[in-house]
């Protein structure tokens, strides 16, 4: 046995640590302020708008930019696809740091943050959300324990590595059904707000399409976070992989495109595709930007097969998926008609985020990114170990 | 077995200490175990007290529910007609009213400049003998004519008045000839009493002049009116503005301000002409109809359709529609009817048209009189003779006002102008005089012209701002006040928790000041306590057993309706008055033109909202919570025209005066008029909430005062409005 | 929805005049903050243009509903439903997460955005004056409404007095009583002269919100399961198809090279 050690190159980056570092900062510094004065003191959150931006961004995004991992276990695990090994660490990396990240902006976000294990013990069935919570703090426990490994490694403790990598099969197959539910149910979430979402996105199959997309963006994730690891961590692109990953794409977007038009069709809301002003930019932006650019770009075979093709095409069926998200979690949500109240501060009926606001996700955010470095650069995270036990990932 | 223990031997017993006490202790011993066994308060002293509101004059019976001695909340008394188990918004935030942050709780005495505010906090001992020094001075050098007395209408008003009367002075102001004067008179010089009762009941039609009865609300007769809408009662509402009255009227109509004595005129015209009105009673019951028919024929509703800005057609329907449902139909006197010069031919025009109507033991009733000779009163020797006359004009200006009215606004001017003779003190109990007299800065003029002024008050309100002493009364819920009488009954109000601070109520006041001022015979009560006993002795029944219900039944039978007996020269309903004939005024209703805006002006109207008093509650935070901004109404198309947006701030001036404010546009108002709701504008820093709230009407209000009731007109001002 | 037996409130539109005794009266009774309500009033307001004009607004607390949506979707279960009406908030349970201010069809609950983790964020809501029915008395708000705009009572009575006053006086009311069955029937009815949006309330069908909700959830476990078992049964399946492959391809690796030896 030949323990190889890789030397990775330092970042190069440096100012960007140092930035990272200070957003970071700030948002703890701003989240402090949360915890002392109120949400209302870092935020532009209202009776209105109990759910904006943290929520938009840091929830329903941040987990949908985690589903990576479950495809990525489910195609090597299950389906023993091992040509596809060395997407696998990366991936559960991104997808364990991403729903840490969901966490902690929760723990800035919920009233009480010290309560958040109440889900544990105080059951109502009938919340989707308790569905959601538990199934987060399952399936971060399923990620840190696939993640394991690639730690145990990196600190030389090879038998505990050795010994979960054993029973992974359980926790894979838990963490697919767990992430199936939990991504689904961002999406029945809304469910429960027939009256106040946009009839182009309201529907009961909205599960359905949140798993589907869900998948999608997974994909497209792994595209991208290879595309821009490979750029400044300086290693190879597989593109080979990549590109099959993005010869899937077009498929599911494809079945995409034909649930939500049927569903549209079924429901007698086609009308609202040019009715709803705003509304209908909203969603045509989504499918054009989400579903059918990259769509069309991924059924291209020289796309698929340029580090750039590949990139560029992640990033817009990212920025489209995304805009679904925040249309679904935030800008459809349609509010009542300005009316008249007494007590005059009920009034309060409109709303942007604040900069604390914003800046509490972007520092969470750049913590995520900060560790992902720091992973890259200290644990084997890209290794491919052929030359190693065949235990390991 | 009663104790001889008055409530004020009883507290230096126990040295009670300031603040919040449990209610037991306050009570001696005994009586608190009676309240204890009756089941009023439980044995952790906590239950319902009944007493009697004052966030209006109104004063709706309530229950106090007090809990270890802080009251926690109110609740209407069911056996109140006038609150019948509710409270409206200012009765529900009475709490607030006891427990603001602002209330002052020991007697203060100024060290600064009149206006500045500093104030040093004194003894009831320095403080009462700086007043009775300063009174006794006066009475000395000028005689007890320099000394002013005014107090709006409370239920100590019968030993204010004793107070003013035993020191000799004629000079009394009360609040009425800024608000009901023309009213009162009108129904004196026609009925022959102050104002009759009315009962909704048996209803189909009613005419509202004005009136608000649904934004200022007094209870039991907002709610008769709600109930009589209920049940498809007809409502006609004349008012300028749009209000919440008018929205819940069959009938809106925006009658140009100053001009609803033509419109009655008109509706007396029709009735006369087409032979509408109730021949029995003109018969029976009334005098001089045939002068009457006389000087109407003029006023058909072809005349008063361009001076109202009514259709005639509108005009001539309701006068149908009116006699039509006679004798169920009423013609609401109003109450604020200090509008116009002409507002008392308006008052007599309604009420000659309810006579016409024939709808009185219908529709209107006699008035139990507030003051009964069935209750009881401490012994007093003869007032002294005064031989000044009076500074208002009454009776040598105003022959036709009351005494106790008077004329408010005409004692301020004489206060300025020094004639017939100036005047030198000001002692002012519960009233704010700064706030409500029209022209603000005439009244800080005539204040400075002042030698000495005192104050009762139990907050710092803009008048005991400007004074020199401020003698802090304990708050409704903190004292008792002499049974006020409301129908059949006599109604209590004690005390629900211990006075906080210093506060004492205005009965020890007055007769601690009184017998300083060497009148202690006119105050022949040790204390509160046994001033009721007193007043309760005719009746036989024993305070305990009154605080327990909180009223007592009278004897004697209801009103008679069998032989109406009118109190007027002709012992009949005067349509044609001896009284204002003999005094040289039109003795039948006679339109009088009233003053107009020139081109660029608007009429300046003020009214009623729900969650204000007048001008003492916008301290309150709880009213204040769920009060509109106070912003100047202006009609939509109107401020499109002048360039101005909601919101926009502005200046609106009068001769008198002028404001920054911020502006509403609104349909809610005719476009020649505009509107601010008063109180506002608060020159107090004592009144943290309130100050730098909103602009007061009364720096622009001016001064009229009609010659046959007194009454001050206060929409006859007029205004111009411009952006800043 | 009309066999149900519990406490309701009735609203007439046309009687309230916007006083506010109300909203007075439920904060003092409650304890309310200044800043913040448990009661509120909404509508267009004023309508139409000068002189014809017309008001129209409404009270609003909670709806207390059949089928709480807030009930339904809290996921630490700290909304109850008391058999006699009141939809009950237990701040002892909440964790802040909002979720229930979403799912009200009506924006009732309100959330202490102002209060950090010392005083606790809580969110606040009409309990139906909870400890004043208890006692026999009746909710502060409905007690002291001197137009008696705002009732309370059983439920069956109030639907019978409101359909009573609906054919009594047609020209007055919109024939329709809100909340007998929006939402699957809520415990705050109310009558209107105006449509029922003008008065700020949505437009919902009898079928109660929460039910697709309820149902999604309801296939969650049994889904679970499934989908784990099929997971299972590829997983175990690739690998033995799998497996043999290899194994063929061992066997034919093995005997090659005994055919080569063989040559």
């Amino acid at each position: 046995m030949n323990l190889q050690i890789k030397i990775h190159p330092r970042f190069q980056l440096k100012p960007l640590v140092i930035i990272l570092l200070a957003l970071m900062g700030l948002a703890f510094v701003i989240a402090m302020v949360r915890y002392a004065n109120g949400i209302g003191a870092v935020s532009n959150l209202s009776n209105s708008y109990p759910w904006a931006f943290w929520i938009s961004f840091d929830l329903f995004t941040g987990v949908a930019i985690s589903s990576g991992a479950f495809l990525m276990a489910a195609v090597v695990y299950i389906f023993e696809l091992k040509e596809f090994r060395p997407l696998v660490r990366p991936s559960v990396l991104t997808g364990f740091l991403g729903y840490m990240m969901v966490v902690i902006a929760l723990l800035v976000d919920l009233g009480h943050p010290e309560r958040i294990w109440y889900m544990i013990i105080h059951w109502n069935h009938t919340s989707v959300l308790l569905e959601i919570g538990l199934c987060v703090m399952s399936y971060l426990t399923v990620l840190a324990i696939e993640f394991a490994p690639v730690v145990f490694e990196g600190i030389k403790w090879q038998k505990f590595a050795h010994f979960i990598h054993r029973f992974i099969m359980p926790f894979v197959i838990l963490g697919v059904v767990l992430s199936t539910l939990h991504q689904s149910s961002l999406g029945s979430l809304l469910l429960i707000q027939p009256a106040k979402l946009y009839p182009l996105w309201w529907t009961p199959i909205l599960p359905i399409l949140f798993f589907v997309s869900a998948v999608t963006i997974g994909l497209s994730m792994i595209i991208f976070e290879s595309s821009i690891s490979a750029r400044y961590f300086h290693r190879g692109l597989e593109i080979h992989l990549l590109e099959k990953l993005a010869k899937v794409i077009p498929v599911i977007l494809a079945i995409y495109l034909l649930i939500k038009f049927s569903q549209l069709t079924l429901a007698g809301d086609l009308k609202y595709l040019f009715t709803g002003g705003l509304m209908s930019v909203l969603f045509w932006a989504e499918i054009l930007i989400g579903v059918v650019t990259p769509l069309i770009l991924f059924s291209i075979k020289r796309i698929r097969k340029s580090p750039n093709g590949l990139l560029i095409g992640s990033i817009i069926l990212l920025l489209g998926m995304i805009l679904n998200r925040f249309d679904v979690s935030w800008f459809a949500i349609q509010h009542p008609d300005p009316l008249t109240y007494m007590p005059t501060f009920m009034s309060a009926v409109h709303y942007f985020p604040s900069l604390p606001e914003v800046l509490v996700s972007v520092g969470i955010f750049s913590a995520g990114l900060l560790a992902f470095g720091l992973a890259v650069k200290y644990l084997p995270v890209f290794e491919t170990n052929e030359d190693q036990h065949d235990i390991v990932s | 077995m009663p104790s001889t223990l008055s409530r004020r031997d009883f507290l230096k017993i126990s040295g009670a200490a300031v603040g919040a006490l449990v209610i037991g202790e306050f009570l001696p011993p005994w009586v608190a175990q009676a309240a204890r066994s009756n089941g009023v308060l439980d044995a952790s002293d906590s239950g319902y007290i009944p007493s009697m509101c004052e966030m209006c004059v109104w004063r709706c019976g309530l229950l106090a529910k007090v809990d270890a001695g802080r009251v926690v909340k109110l609740e209407g008394n069911p056996d109140h007609p006038h609150s019948n188990g509710k409270l409206c918004p200012r009765g529900q935030s009475g709490l607030m009213n006891t427990y603001d942050p602002d209330r002052v709780l020991t007697p203060l005495i100024r060290v600064g400049k009149r206006g500045q505010g500093l104030f040093r906090k004194a003894s009831w001992e320095e403080a009462l003998d700086l007043v009775t020094q300063n009174m006794l001075d006066i009475k000395q050098k000028y005689g007890p004519e320099a000394m002013l007395f005014s107090s709006t209408h409370n239920l100590s008003q019968v030993q204010f008045e004793n107070l003013l009367n035993a020191y000799g002075s004629p000079n009394y102001g009360t609040q009425r000839s800024l608000c009901f004067n023309a009213m009162i008179v009108s129904n004196l010089t026609t009925y022959g009493m102050e104002e009759p009762n009315r009962k909704y009941d048996d209803l189909k039609y009613i005419i509202l002049t004005g009136r608000n009865l649904m934004e200022a609300i007094s209870t039991s007769e907002t709610s008769a009116l709600s109930q009589a809408i209920d049940r498809g009662v007809k409502v006609v509402t004349l008012d300028p503005r749009f209000t919440k009255t008018a929205a819940k009227s069959a009938e809106w109509l925006p009658i140009r301000p100053g001009t609803d004595l033509a419109f009655h005129l008109a509706l007396i015209n029709v009735i006369i002409t087409e032979g509408l009105y109730n021949r029995n009673t003109v018969l029976n019951q009334t005098s001089g109809f045939d002068q009457l028919a006389a000087a109407v024929t003029q006023y058909t509703p072809e005349w008063a359709a361009p001076i109202t800005e009514i259709p005639a057609e509108t005009i001539r329907r309701i006068a149908h529609e009116f006699a039509a449902a006679a004798p169920y139909a009423l013609a609401h006197n109003g109450w604020r009817t200090s509008n116009f010069v002409n507002s008392f031919q308006t008052e007599r025009a309604i009420a000659i048209l309810n006579a016409l109507a024939g709808n009185w033991g219908v529709a209107m009733f006699p008035a139990s009189g507030e003051e009964s000779g069935v209750l009881g009163a401490p012994p007093q020797p003869a007032y002294p003779r005064v031989s000044a006359q009076r500074l208002d004009g009454v009776p040598w200006k105003y022959p036709f006002v009351p005494l106790k009215i008077g004329v408010f606004q005409e004692l301020r001017e004489a206060a300025l102008s020094g004639t017939p003779y100036q005047a030198h003190g000001w002692f002012i109990a519960r009233q704010n005089p700064a706030m409500s007299l029209p022209d603000r800065g005439r009244t800080l003029e005539a204040f400075a012209k002042m030698d000495f002024i005192t104050t009762v008050d139990i907050i710092m309100n803009d008048t005991s701002w400007f004074s020199d002493v401020v003698l802090p009364e304990s708050s409704y819920l903190e004292r008792y006040d002499p049974l006020n009488i409301v129908g059949n009954k006599a109604f209590l109000r004690q005390p629900v928790i211990e006075p906080q601070g210093e506060a004492r109520s205005a009965l020890w006041i007055y007769k601690e000041l009184g017998t300083r001022l060497g009148l202690g015979d006119f105050f022949q009560y040790s204390d509160e306590e046994d001033y009721l006993k007193q007043q309760l002795a005719p009746l036989g029944v024993s305070l305990d057993q009154v605080r327990q219900k909180g009223y007592v039944d009278l004897p004697g039978e209801g009103p008679d309706f069998t032989e109406p007996i009118w109190n007027t020269p002709s012992t009949k309903i005067e349509l044609f008055s001896t009284t204002l004939d003999k005094g040289g005024f039109a003795a039948v209703p006679q339109w009088e033109e009233p003053l107009a805006p020139a081109p660029g002006q608007f009429y300046l109207l003020t009214g009623k909202v729900a969650q204000s008093t007048q001008f003492a509650s916008q301290n309150n935070q709880l009213l204040n919570k769920y009060s509109d901004e106070p912003r100047l109404w202006m009609n939509v198309a109107t401020a499109k025209s002048l360039g101005l947006s909601e919101n926009d701030l502005v200046e609106v001036a009068s001769t008198a005066g002028k404001i920054h404010i911020k502006l509403e546009a609104t349909q809610a108002i005719r476009p020649d008029c505009v509107y601010l709701t008063p109180g506002y504008g608060h020159l107090s820093k004592g009144l943290t909430v309130a100050y730098g709230l909103g602009a007061s009407d009364s720096d622009l209000h001016l001064t009229f005062t009609d010659p046959i009731s007194g009454g001050q007109a206060l929409s006859q001002t007029f205004v111009t409005v411009s952006k800043i | 929805m009309t066999d149900i037996q519990h406490k309701t409130f009735l609203f007439d539109a046309t009687r309230c005049i916007d006083c506010r005794a109300c909203m007075v009266a439920c904060s003092v009774e409650n304890k309310i903050p200044m800043n913040k309500t448990r009661i509120w009033v909404a509508g267009v307001g004023l309508k139409g243009e000068f002189p014809a004009l017309e008001r129209a607004s409404m009270v609003y607390h909670c709806m207390h509903c059949n089928e709480p949506d807030c009930l339904s979707a809290c996921p630490v279960g700290a909304y109850s439903k008391r058999l006699d009406g009141p939809v009950i908030y237990d701040p002892k349970k909440c964790i802040g997460c909002r979720y229930c201010m979403n799912a009200c069809p009506f924006g009732v609950p309100h959330f202490d955005y102002d209060k950090g983790l010392i005083d606790g964020a809580f969110i606040d809501k009409c309990s139906m004056c909870t400890q004043r029915i208890d006692v026999g008395l009746e909710p502060a708000c409905m007690a002291t409404c001197p137009t008696g705009a705002l009732m309370f009572g059983e439920r069956d009575e109030l639907l019978k007095y409101a359909h009573d006053r609906l054919t009594a006086q047609p020209a007055r009311y919109l024939n329709h009583v809100y909340g007998e069955s929006e939402n699957g029937g809520t415990s705050y009815l109310i009558l209107s002269h105006v449509p029922f949006k003008e008065l700020g309330l949505p437009e919902l069908s009898s079928t109660p919100v929460r039910d697709v909700s309820e149902a999604v959830m309801g296939v969650t476990i049994p889904f679970a399961l499934g989908w784990g078992a099929v997971l299972t049964g590829t997983a175990v399946g690739v690998h033995m198809v799998n497996k043999k492959k290899e194994a063929d391809a061992q066997k034919l690796e093995t005997s090659e090279p005994q055919a080569e030896e063989k040559k």
